[in-house]
């Protein structure tokens, strides 16, 4: 019978050498970054009860998740999404904590992708939560927290705001069912202009339906907010805007390398994000790096009702964008080989031992000869070899 | 800045593509004399279009290697995917019926029924929205035969004028949904191109429009 013993399954990888140290590279620069700003890191386990990230809050498919039962027979899926974790173990655990609570991970999460698409089923995410804090200042430590942390590895990006209320508090006004109005939150989401007139041709004139009907075209650069003036008289819908607004001037000063770009027809599947949602885009790639937002009502559904913000950052899609192009790190060969004639193999460990304490990168040589070590030296790109006999002999290899 | 990449559908909507960029004002005598080529420069080298199957149109542009595509929107029900579908070009109208040989009642009784379809997820989704047990089997190709084999009880399919299925004994039992070409964009490039894209697409349907 045939054994699956040969490759990994559709959907995964190994990570090897250049790619390896690329993506070790990322989660440190990242990480790094919310270290530094006071979050602290945490670990959640690779699965968790399938209730955790039920698809009318999440947003994220029944179909999409790996799922198995566990000793008991309940449900148990592997982690498809990280603030869901955290903020179960927040508002379990940690509610009682001096708030802020400031927490960092750097995790991979599990999909289960349609079939021969190439696209990953696992995948690592780096991210920073900030728990039990809203306002301005929180909102601003976050996003600049995620420019900070995106720049550390990427030369250039755009950030993009959005502000997820507006779209909720239009649709609500709207006399339609819920499933008329996840339709017309879809329509928006892809900006699929054609069908959105066409659904809202069929429902009573209103500013609700005109004010609908522009949202998806309401993105770009500072001039949106010019063309969003008409939304100013509006009560529920006008400090949203004005707080927006803000928040782009004052990231604005930040001065990052990249540009920002605002998108009022931003409506996350996530039903819970509730304020302001950023998202980040590099050149040359076809999705977000980054997403994030405010998601003041998510805890309540843990038990701990308390505002919070966060975001996470695609580990694997900037490792691959780095490598494509050419800006990632290299594997460096070592720089010594040891190697030690008969009888003298411990003074050959300790030597190498001394050697790797001043620095250097030393490899032990496995072989019985001389030859032998300074032939594989040369066919690993090591330029030293030390012989270790009753003298140290250096032998230098060039290509 | 890079060409615009744009991703054809070949074939029933590739010559109602190419009219409507020369209608926008765009040389298009290389994609027409193609030869070989499959990288094709319009307008200059300010656009490359690409010629794809339907289906590969979508991947390239959800991938964001073409940042837009002209595709049927029988392909998106299909197949599916992440990007913005920002026009309805008007062209290449037809729609989806469930057809099935002259006469036949297959609404009626309890016994399961077979259906055979290039499009199995759409057929899917319209007997789900029925909430009827259907059993269904994929054809790649000429789907008329399945019934006319025995193979099922009738078929979901494309029709445009219903002659193919009138010289085969078939007719329609009930209609789906209207088809027709769909402007598709890769979201990231809508985005960090929007200036560029949005002049396109507002050309695009001023011709449309008339």
């Amino acid at each position: 019978m045939k054994k699956n013993n040969k490759t990994t399954p559709e959907g995964t990888k190994d990570f090897l050498f250049e790619e390896c140290l690329t993506k070790r590279s990322i989660e440190k620069t990242v990480s790094g970054v919310f270290a530094s700003r006071g979050f602290n890191e945490v670990i959640t386990p690779g699965f968790e009860f399938y209730d955790v990230f039920d698809p009318d809050l999440s947003g994220i498919k029944q179909e999409s998740m790996y799922k198995m039962t566990d000793k008991s027979g309940r449900i148990v899926v592997m982690r498809p999404d990280l603030t869901l974790p955290i903020a179960r173990l927040t508002a379990t655990r940690l509610q009682n904590l001096p708030k802020p609570i400031r927490l960092y991970y750097t995790q991979p999460v599990y999909r289960n992708c349609p079939g021969l698409s190439g696209r990953r089923d696992e995948t690592t995410q780096a991210g920073a939560e900030l728990l039990g804090a809203g306002g301005i200042r929180a909102d601003l430590e976050m996003i600049s927290t995620a420019v900070a942390a995106l720049g550390g590895c990427l030369p250039g990006f755009r950030l993009e705001l959005g502000h997820a209320g507006i779209f909720r508090a239009l649709a609500d006004r709207l006399p339609v069912s819920d499933d008329v109005r996840e339709d017309i939150r879809v329509y928006i989401e892809t900006k699929n202009y054609a069908a959105l007139d066409a659904l809202l041709n069929g429902l009573e004139k209103s500013e609700t339906v005109s004010a609908i009907r522009k949202l998806p075209h309401l993105f770009g650069g500072e001039d949106v907010f010019e063309k969003a003036a008409f939304l100013g008289g509006d009560s529920e819908l006008s400090p949203m805007l004005n707080y927006l607004h803000k928040i782009y001037g004052l990231i604005s000063e930040l001065g990052f390398p990249g540009r920002l770009m605002v998108d009022l027809g931003l409506v996350q599947r996530n039903s819970y994000y509730t304020n302001i949602v950023f998202s980040a885009y590099v050149e040359g790639f076809g999705d977000a790096v980054l997403f994030g937002g405010r998601y003041d009502s998510l805890l309540a559904y843990f038990g701990s009702p308390m505002p919070a913000i966060g975001f996470a950052v695609n580990i694997d899609d900037i490792s691959e964008i780095l490598i494509r192009r050419k800006m990632a790190p290299g594997v460096r060969p070592a720089d010594v080989l040891v190697h030690g004639a008969d009888g003298y193999e411990v003074n050959a460990l300790d030597h190498a031992g001394s050697l790797a304490k001043k620095g250097l990168k030393c490899e032990n040589s496995v072989f019985a000869g001389e030859d032998e070590a300074v032939a594989y030296a040369k066919a690993c790109g090591i330029k030293r070899v030390d012989i270790v006999g009753k003298k140290i002999k250096t032998v230098v290899c060039c290509q | 800045m890079k060409p615009l990449r744009i991703a054809l559908t070949k074939g029933r909507l590739e010559e109602n593509a190419l009219s409507l960029f020369e209608k926008v004002g765009c040389d298009c005598t290389a994609a027409r004399n193609k030869g070989r080529k499959l990288i094709l420069p319009v307008d200059g080298g300010r656009f490359e279009v690409v010629l794809a199957k339907a289906a590969d149109v979508i991947t390239y542009v959800e991938y964001g290697v073409c940042d837009l595509g002209i595709v049927g929107k029988d392909t998106i029900l299909e197949k599916g995917g992440n990007f913005f579908e920002v026009m309805d070009l008007g062209f290449g109208k037809c729609k989806f019926a469930l057809a099935g040989p002259v006469g036949t009642d297959f609404f009626g009784g309890y016994s399961a029924k077979t259906v055979a379809s290039k499009y199995p997820h759409v057929a899917g989704n319209y007997f789900e929205s029925k909430a009827m047990d259907v059993k269904i089997i994929k054809i790649e190709g000429s789907v008329e035969l399945a019934p006319l084999l025995g193979l099922s009880d009738a078929i979901v399919d494309i029709v445009e004028t219903g002659t193919t299925l009138k010289e085969n004994g078939l007719e329609v039992i009930e209609p789906i949904c209207g088809i027709s070409a769909r402007l598709i964009v890769n979201p990231a490039s809508m985005k960090l191109r929007k200036m560029e894209i949005e002049s396109l697409t507002e050309k695009m349907e001023h011709v449309c429009k008339s």
